[in-house]
């Protein structure tokens, strides 16, 4: 894997732009994808979101100062471009931002792109109830398993308060699916 | 005395309260951690379509070389907007002058005396003798205000003779009133 420093040095170069870039698309579209898949839950939405991430990124590239890793930077711009996503979709519907996540919860059972059991859609249920900051904890810790570190990086949060988020959030997930 | 002997009997490692909490929570999130995994799925049950990440570089290039251009069509046109928007406001300002002056309304001051009197000439009053005779103090008036040719005092003599058999009779003197 190309360190990181180089490839940044590679992409702000109009001559080895192109080759960079796509090292770069295929080092992170993965974890990127399942990121924003988590947040918005449908492919082709995750699908619009993450190529618009590629091409801020690719765009933004030359303001990136180097004051956060490179990931953090990627994922910090595909959360922010998830989360005005989501807001553009609720507004553009005329509901709240709780309606439209249980509208994409419940969407889920037609989507032939979910596989889930009662028990994942019910887990999902779950999330979507969560605050914002619990929410993005929780998948980040849960189901990408990155570290406090990495998180407290992409979500500009003290490590401490993650460790409350996410302790919250597990508590508030598990107390749900006890629920009935 | 009970809490000096306890300080005395029992110590802590150095620096253990400092990340007392931090070490808390760690236990916490694990111990949560450890039992939501005992019954919760860590597959979330989402798929892809097939070959859906070998297409994905493509389609980005793609996209990239479609906004490209229209990012600078964007400016261009931004750029116009201003211009049209400048140019609607110097015509807006224009117009309201012109309507300003054009809504002065006409004073007599302001009149000149020759639109007056091309009034007068060229519009029919419509008013009799008699009602001019009311709305003209008569006092004011002189003879020649009525009669556009001066009465030379040849013709009154020449009139007189005419009309009265003996004019001497009158007694005409000069300058008597």
């Amino acid at each position: 894997m190309i360190a990181e420093e180089t490839l940044l040095n590679e992409l702000k170069q109009l001559e080895t732009q192109a080759k960079a870039f796509e090292v770069l698309v295929n080092t992170y579209k993965e974890r990127l994808y399942w990121h924003i898949r988590r947040i918005v839950l449908n492919h082709d939405d995750t699908d619009d979101v993450l190529q618009n991430t590629f091409i801020k990124v690719f765009k933004n590239i030359d303001g990136f100062k180097g004051d956060s890793k490179l990931y953090s930077w990627m994922y910090r711009i595909a959360t922010n471009e998830a989360l005005t996503f989501l807001k553009k979709k609720s507004k553009k519907l005329g509901i709240s931002d709780s309606e439209l996540q249980n509208k994409m919860v419940s969407n889920l059972q037609a989507d032939v792109y979910f596989d889930g059991d009662e028990i994942q859609l019910k887990l999902q249920k779950a999330i979507a109830i969560l605050p914002e900051k619990q929410k993005l904890v929780f998948n980040m810790k849960y189901y990408q398993e990155m570290k406090y570190e990495e998180i407290s990086e992409v979500l500009n949060t003290s490590v401490g308060g993650l460790k409350a988020s996410y302790h919250l959030a597990v508590k508030k997930v598990e107390s749900f699916l006890k629920g009935d | 005395m009970n809490n000096k002997n306890n300080k005395k009997n029992f110590k802590t490692p150095e620096g253990y309260f400092e990340g007392f909490s931090d070490r808390l929570l760690d236990r916490m999130s694990d111990a949560k951690g450890n039992l939501e995994s005992s019954f919760l799925p860590k597959s979330d049950g989402f798929m892809l379509p097939d070959g859906y990440f070998d297409s994905l570089n493509k389609n980005i290039q793609e996209k990239l070389k479609v906004e490209v251009p229209k990012v600078i069509a964007l400016n261009r046109r931004r750029k116009f907007y201003y211009y049209a928007a400048a140019a609607v406001a110097a015509i807006v300002l224009l117009t309201v002058g012109i309507q300003t002056n054009i809504n002065q309304e006409p004073t007599f001051e302001n009149l000149a005396k020759t639109e007056i009197e091309d009034y007068f000439e060229t519009n029919d009053l419509g008013m009799t003798s008699y009602e001019i005779a009311e709305v003209i103090p008569i006092d004011e008036l002189e003879i020649y205000d009525i009669l556009d040719n001066k009465i030379e005092e040849e013709n009154i003599i020449d009139y007189l003779d005419n009309s009265i058999e003996n004019i001497e009779e009158l007694n005409l003197t000069d300058y008597e009133y």
